[in-house]
C-alpha cells in the first residue's frame, strides 16, 4: 500500500514536471539569436522567402502563444516537423532511437559483467595490490573527458592498430530493419558476416560510454560490500563459526549487490547523456548526434523533442529506480 | 559539421571518383562496377528544389537533369536537356527545343509541361535556387508551347539567365503531383524520394547513411565503357575516418579540400591518386563597412596590410591554395590578369591606420566554428594586427548562428572569413551577388555601397556580349581592390583523392568530380 | 587534522594536483617557454613533434601546446572556481529555505530543481552554451544554471535532518530569527557536506566546460582552453598524436585532483557518509 502510494505520488508529480521542463528548454531554445528561418532557406535566399518560411512555421507569432501551441501539440502526441529534416519530430527520434539504445545496452552490459566481480573482489580483498589497481583505474575512469578517451581509442585501436573502424555504425547499409538494432537483426536472419561487422563498429564507442559507467558500478560495489563487512549481522555471523565462503555468498554479497543494482537505472540514464559526446565523435546515427546537430541548426522543435524525451526516460527510470530500492530495502530512506 | 545551405560559406565541396571491388565482380552476373563516394556533409534532403548548395550537389547532378549543364574547367555550359534555345533580340524571351524521347525514371516521357511545372515549384516552394530566379520569372509567367517547346518570359534582361538555367532541375510533374499534401508540392515526400530523368536512380536513402543509386540505362546521353554501374554516396565526418578509408580502398574517393598534411599521407600509401585543379572558390574576409571605422577606406587598407598571406597559404595551407588579389577567382573571365592585392607589411599598416579619421576601436571577427581554415585565418589577422598596435577580438559562431546576422549590419560581425564557391560560372557570382547595394539583406553582406560598383554590376546583367561584360567586371574587380572593400585571401585548390580502379575524373568547377557520369573506371 | 592528511594518499595526491594546478596558473609566464604563443604563433614550425624547443609539440598554427597548456590551466580554474561559486550561491539559500520551512514553497523549490535535475546536465548545457554564443562568460553561466540543483538537493536533505535537532529547536526558543539560525547555526552545522559536494563539483564542471570546448560551444580561438585544444588536433590525426595527448592528460589529471581531494575530505571531514554516492 505504501509503496502503492510512494509511486502514485511520484506518477502526478510527472506531468508537471515534464510541463516545467517544456518550459525551461522551450525559454532556452526560443531566445537563440540563431535564425532557422534564415537557415533553412539557404544562404542565397531573399528576405521575403525567409519570412514565408517564417510565417510557415509560426515563428512570427509571439512566444508565449507559440508555447501553447508547442504543448496542446505534445499532448496530442505531435511533436513537430523538424525544421532540418522536414520531418516529424517524433519519427525521427523513433528512427535513431535504435542505434542509441543498443549502444548504450552493450554498453552497460560490459561495464556490469566488469564493474560488480571487481567490485567484489577490491572489496574483499581490501588494500591487495589488486584493490589499489582497481580504484586507480576507477579513479581515472571517472576523471576522463569522453571525447579524449574515444579520440586515444581511434589512434590506438584504429589508427595504429587497424583493428577497428574509426567512427559510423556499419559499413554503408545495414540489415533491413526488424527491430533496428543491427547486431540482433542479423543474429535473427544468421546473417554472421554482418553481425560482426557490426560489433566492430560497435566496439569504440562501447568501450568509450561503458568505462566510466564501469568505475561507477566498481565504486558502489565496492562501497556496498565494505558496509555489509563492516555491520555487525555479518560479524555476527563470521562469529557463528560459519565458513567465510558462506558468509561472504549468502550474506555479504546478496546485502551489497541489491544496492548497486538499483544504480544501475542511473548508470543507464548517464549512458543517454553520455550519448551526445561519445556519438559526435564516433558519428554514430542516435539520438545523440540528432541533439546535437539540431542544437547547431537551431532546430526548435527537434532541440525540445529529444530533451522531452531523455527528460522522460531519466524521471521514469529515477521512478523505477526508487521504486525498487523501497521494495528491496524495506529500511527506506 | 553538418550544416544547411552554408556551402559558399565554408562548404567544403565534394568528390566523386571509383572503383570495383573485387569482392562484388566474383558473382555470377557480369562485374558490376560499383564506386563509393565518403562525403563530409549530410545528404538529408533530396528535394533538388529545396537545396541549392555544394555538399548535396551529387544528388541533383547524378539524378537531375536540367536544360543546360555545366562542364570542365574553365567550366562551360553545355545544351542539355535542351536541343536550342533562341533568345529574343531584346534579351527578354527564351524558347527552349527540347530533346526528344527524354525518359523520366519511371519510363514516361520528360515534356515542356515538366519543365514549366519545375520552374513553378521553384517559384513556389521559395527555397533552394529560388533566390536566383524569383527577380525575373513571375509565377506562371513560363509557357509550353508544345510537348517539346518551353518559353520563359522575363520581366527585364537578365544576362545570366542561361548560366542560373542549370539549377532549373526537372522533375516528374506527374509523379510528383500524385504525391502533394496540403499544397506542399509535393515537397514532403520529394524529401525523402527522387523523380528525375538524370543518368542515376535512387535505390537507397538513409539520412544517417547517405543515399546510393543504380545507373539508369535509358538516359539520353549515351554511356561509355567503364561508366559506374552502381554508386553510394556515404556520410563521413571525420577526416581520418575518410582518409583511412581511401587508404584501405573502403572508398573511391573523397573531399578534395584536404589538409595538406592528409593530402601527403595518403600519397604515401600508394593506393591513392590525385586530380589537381585551380577551383574558383575564393577565400576572403567580408568588412562590414556599416561600423566605423571599416567605412573608413585607410582602415580597410590598413587591415589588407596585416594579414600575413604568405604564411597562411603557404605554411598553415601548405600551398593547397593560390593567392587571389581581387574577388574574382583568378581563372576566371572577369579577374584581371594584372591586378595587385596587398601585401603583408606591418608598417604600411602602421602608416594607413595613421591616416584613420574615425575613431579606432577593438574590431571583432566571427570565425565560423568547425571550420578551422576560417578559425585559422582569423587568428593570422589578430596576430597581425597585433603587431601594428591594433587589438581585434575572435569569435567563433557556427555557420548558423553567423548567417542571420548577415541582413542586420548592427549584429553582423565586423569581419568574417568565409568562401565564395561557385553557384553558376559567372564573375556575377563574386561581384554584383556580393556588393551591389541592391542586395542588402541576401547577398551584400559587406553593405558596401558604391554607385559606381552599382552601375557596373547592373549593366553587365543588362548587356549580353561577354567581351564587353568582361570590361566592366574588370573594371569593378579594380575598385573593389583598391576600396579595400574586402580582405580577399585565395583561390582554391581542388586536390581530389581517387583509387587507383579510377582511370579518370572530369573536373569542373560546380560540382568538382561528384557528375559521376563522366568517370571512368578500370574495369 | 595534519597527521590524517599524511595517512590517506588520496587526500593527499589530489591536494598536491591542485596545488600544482594553481601554481601552474600563477606561474604560467615565467614558467612557460613561449608566454607570447597565447595568441601568438610561427606558422613555419607548425606541427612539429615533440622536442627541445617545443617540449610538447606545436599546435596547426605553430604555437607551443606547452605554453599554452599553462596558461590553459588559468582558464580552467577560472571557469570551475566561477561556475561552481554561481552554483553554490543559487543552490545553497534554496536548499537552505526549503528544508528550514515546511510550506508550499519548499515543495516547489525542489520540484523546479528536480525539474532541472530531469534532463542529463550536458544536453542542457550545451543548449544553453548554444543559446548565449561561445564565449567564457556564457560557458560559465551554462554551466551553474545547470549544476546549481545538486546543492539544493544536498542542502535540503542536511537541513530537514537537523531541523529537530535540539540545538536548532534552543535557538528557536530563544528568539532567533529564522535568517540567523539558518546562517549561523545551520549552515555552519553542514558546511562540510557542501565542501565535499563543491570538491568533487569543480572536477565535474572542469570535464562538462572542457565538452563544451570541444564540441566549438567554449571559449573562441585562440583561447588555449583544454578541450578546444582537442577538437583541433582531430583533423590532424594519427600524425599529430602529441596535439590531443597534452592537453587530454592535463584534464584527466586535474579532475582526478579534485575527484580525489573529494573523496579524501568526505573521510576526513564528515567520517558518516560512506563513499560510493
Amino acid at each position: 500500500m505504501r509503496l502503492l502510494a510512494l509511486a502514485l505520488r511520484r506518477c502526478l508529480w510527472m506531468p508537471p514536471t515534464l510541463l516545467g521542463l517544456t518550459l525551461i528548454v522551450f525559454s532556452v531554445s526560443h531566445i537563440i539569436p540563431a535564425d532557422p528561418a534564415r537557415v533553412l532557406a539557404g544562404e542565397n535566399a531573399p528576405y521575403e522567402q525567409v519570412e514565408a518560411l517564417r510565417r510557415k512555421f509560426g515563428l512570427d507569432k509571439p512566444l508565449p502563444e507559440q508555447f501553447v501551441h508547442y504543448v496542446s501539440d505534445v499532448v496530442h502526441g505531435n511533436m513537430g516537423i523538424s525544421l532540418y529534416t522536414q520531418r516529424p519530430v517524433a519519427d525521427d527520434l523513433v528512427e535513431r532511437l535504435p542505434a542509441t539504445v543498443e549502444l548504450a545496452l552493450f554498453a552497460i552490459v560490459l561495464a556490469v559483467l566488469l564493474g560488480l566481480p571487481l567490485g567484489v573482489v577490491s572489496a574483499l580483498r581490501r588494500n591487495s595490490l589488486l584493490d589499489h589497481v582497481v580504484r586507480v583505474i576507477t579513479i581515472a575512469g571517472l576523471a576522463m573527458a569522453a571525447f579524449w578517451l574515444a579520440m586515444l581509442l581511434q589512434l590506438l585501436f584504429s589508427m595504429h592498430l587497424n583493428l577497428t573502424p574509426v567512427q559510423g555504425r556499419i559499413n554503408g547499409w545495414g540489415p533491413d530493419p526488424i527491430t533496428g538494432f543491427y547486431t540482433l537483426d542479423a543474429l535473427i536472419r544468421g546473417d554472421g558476416e554482418t553481425f560482426f561487422t557490426a560489433l566492430r563498429y560497435l566496439t569504440l564507442p562501447m568501450l568509450t560510454l561503458a568505462i566510466p559507467a564501469m568505475a561507477t558500478i566498481v565504486r558502489f560495489t565496492r562501497a556496498g560490500v565494505l558496509n555489509v563487512m563492516r555491520s555487525q549481522f555479518v560479524f555476527y555471523q563470521a562469529a557463528m563459526g560459519l565458513p567465510r565462503r558462506v558468509v561472504i555468498w549468502k550474506y555479504i554479497l546478496r546485502a551489497a549487490l541489491i544496492g548497486t543494482l538499483t544504480q544501475i537505472g542511473l548508470v543507464f540514464g548517464n549512458l543517454l547523456a553520455g550519448a551526445v559526446v561519445v556519438e559526435t565523435v564516433f558519428s554514430w546515427p542516435g539520438l545523440g548526434t540528432y541533439a546535437y546537430n539540431s542544437i547547431l541548426q537551431s532546430d526548435y522543435n527537434a532541440i525540445m523533442g529529444f530533451t522531452l524525451f531523455t527528460g522522460s526516460v531519466f524521471i521514469g527510470m529515477n521512478l523505477l529506480v526508487d521504486i525498487a530500492q523501497a521494495v528491496l530495502d524495506p529500511r527506506g530512506r | 559539421m553538418s550544416q544547411t545551405d552554408g556551402p559558399t560559406i565554408g562548404r567544403r565541396g565534394v568528390l566523386a571518383g571509383g572503383a570495383a571491388l573485387s569482392m562484388y565482380a566474383s558473382t555470377a552476373e557480369a562485374a558490376r562496377i560499383r564506386y563509393v563516394t565518403a562525403n563530409n556533409n549530410p545528404y538529408d534532403i533530396l528535394d533538388p528544389h529545396q537545396v541549392f548548395d555544394i555538399g548535396r550537389i551529387a544528388i541533383r547532378l547524378n539524378m537531375y537533369d536540367a536544360l543546360v549543364r555545366w562542364v570542365d574547367n574553365p567550366a562551360k555550359l553545355d545544351l542539355w536537356l535542351a536541343d536550342k534555345v533562341e533568345i529574343s533580340a531584346d534579351g527578354m524571351t527564351y524558347v527552349f527545343t527540347l530533346r526528344p524521347n527524354v525518359k523520366f525514371h519511371d519510363g514516361s516521357a520528360l515534356t515542356a509541361a515538366d519543365v514549366v511545372y519545375s520552374m513553378e515549384r521553384i517559384l513556389g516552394l521559395k527555397k533552394g535556387a529560388y533566390g536566383l530566379f524569383s527577380d525575373v520569372v513571375k509565377p506562371g509567367s513560363t509557357k509550353a508551347l508544345d510537348a517539346l517547346h518551353v518559353q520563359f518570359t522575363l520581366t527585364k534582361p537578365f544576362a545570366v539567365f542561361m548560366a542560373v538555367l542549370s539549377e532549373l532541375w526537372v522533375v516528374n510533374s506527374k509523379v510528383v503531383q500524385s504525391h502533394v499534401k496540403d499544397g506542399d508540392w509535393g515537397a514532403e515526400w520529394l524529401t525523402r524520394n527522387e523523380a528525375g530523368s538524370g543518368g542515376y536512380r535512387l535505390r537507397r536513402f538513409d539520412p544517417a547513411i547517405g543515399f546510393q543509386c543504380e545507373r539508369f540505362e535509358a538516359h539520353f546521353m549515351p554511356w561509355g565503357p567503364g561508366a559506374i554501374d552502381e554508386a553510394d554516396f556515404r556520410v563521413s565526418m571525420e577526416t581520418a575516418t575518410r582518409v583511412l578509408g581511401m587508404i584501405k580502398g573502403e572508398f573511391n574517393t573523397t573531399d578534395g579540400y584536404m589538409p595538406a598534411e592528409q593530402v601527403e599521407r595518403m600519397k604515401a600509401s600508394g593506393n591513392v591518386w590525385f586530380k589537381e585543379a585551380e577551383s574558383i572558390r575564393t577565400f576572403y574576409f567580408i568588412i562590414n563597412h556599416s561600423k566605423a571605422p571599416l567605412n573608413d577606406i585607410n582602415m580597410r587598407r590598413a587591415l589588407c596590410c596585416m594579414f600575413d598571406y604568405d604564411g597562411f597559404n603557404n605554411n598553415i595551407l601548405g600551398g593547397t591554395v593560390v593567392r587571389n588579389p581581387g574577388i574574382i577567382p583568378n581563372p576566371m573571365w572577369g579577374a584581371p590578369k594584372d591586378l595587385k592585392g596587398y601585401s603583408y607589411d606591418i608598417d604600411k599598416a602602421k602608416w594607413y591606420l595613421s591616416k584613420v579619421t574615425e575613431k579606432l576601436r577593438p574590431i571583432q571577427i566571427g570565425a565560423m566554428a568547425g571550420y578551422p581554415q576560417s578559425e585559422q585565418a582569423a587568428q593570422m589577422l589578430q596576430a597581425g594586427a597585433a603587431k601594428a598596435g591594433l587589438e581585434i577580438k575572435v569569435v567563433a559562431e557556427p555557420y548558423t548562428t553567423i548567417a542571420p546576422k548577415l541582413d542586420d549590419p548592427d549584429r553582423a560581425h565586423d569581419l568574417i572569413p568565409l568562401w565564395r564557391s561557385a553557384y553558376f560560372a559567372d564573375p556575377h557570382n563574386w561581384t554584383g551577388y556580393l556588393f551591389n547595394s541592391r542586395n542588402f539583406k541576401g547577398g551584400n553582406a559587406s553593405f558596401y555601397k558604391n554607385p559606381r560598383i552599382d552601375e557596373l554590376t547592373d549593366q553587365a546583367l543588362v548587356i549580353t556580349d561577354q567581351e564587353k561584360r568582361r570590361v566592366l567586371y574588370e573594371e569593378a574587380s579594380r575598385i573593389l581592390v583598391d576600396e579595400a572593400v574586402g580582405l580577399f585571401v585565395n583561390n582554391t585548390k581542388f586536390y581530389g583523392p581517387y583509387s587507383k580502379s579510377v582511370k579518370s575524373v572530369r573536373f569542373c568547377p560546380i560540382g568538382d568530380t561528384q557528375d559521376i557520369r563522366w568517370i571512368q573506371m578500370n574495369s | 587534522m595534519l597527521r590524517r592528511l599524511s595517512r590517506d594518499r588520496a587526500l593527499l595526491t589530489g591536494l598536491v594536483i591542485v596545488t600544482l594546478l594553481v601554481l601552474a596558473a600563477i606561474f604560467a609566464a615565467p614558467l612557460s617557454n613561449f608566454p607570447g604563443h597565447v595568441t601568438g604563433f610561427d606558422p613555419s614550425q607548425r606541427l612539429r613533434p615533440p622536442g627541445e624547443t617545443y617540449w610538447l609539440g606545436t599546435d596547426r598554427m605553430g604555437a607551443d601546446i606547452y605554453s599554452r597548456l599553462l596558461f590553459g590551466a588559468r582558464l580552467t580554474i577560472l571557469i570551475s572556481v566561477s561556475a561552481t561559486a554561481v552554483a553554490v550561491l543559487i543552490g545553497v539559500p534554496m536548499g537552505l529555505v526549503a528544508g528550514y520551512y515546511d510550506r508550499w514553497f519548499s515543495d516547489l523549490m525542489m520540484r523546479v530543481s528536480d525539474v532541472f535535475l530531469a534532463v542529463p546536465q550536458i544536453v542542457l548545457a550545451i543548449a544553453i552554451a548554444q543559446t548565449l554564443g561561445p564565449a567564457i562568460q556564457n560557458v560559465i553561466l551554462a554551466l551553474s544554471a545547470t549544476y546549481w540543483p545538486f546543492w539544493t538537493r544536498v542542502v535540503y536533505a542536511e537541513t530537514r535532518s537537523l531541523r529537530n535537532e535540539v540545538f536548532i529547536e534552543a535557538a528557536i526558543a530563544m528568539g532567533a530569527s529564522p535568517l540567523r539560525v539558518m546562517v549561523l547555526h545551520v549552515l555552519p552545522s553542514i558546511a562540510s557536506s557542501i565542501i565535499v559536494r563543491t570538491t568533487i563539483g569543480m572536477g565535474a564542471t572542469i570535464l562538462a566546460a572542457a565538452s563544451l570546448g570541444f564540441l566549438g560551444l567554449g571559449a573562441p580561438p585562440p583561447t588555449p582552453e583544454w578541450g578546444r585544444m582537442i577538437a583541433e588536433s582531430r583533423e590532424f590525426l594519427p600524425q599529430a598524436w602529441w596535439y590531443a595527448t597534452a592537453p587530454g592528460l592535463a584534464i584527466l589529471l586535474v579532475v582526478m585532483g579534485f575527484n580525489l581531494l573529494g573523496d579524501g575530505l568526505r573521510d576526513t571531514l564528515d567520517p558518516r557518509i560512506r563513499r560510493g554516492s
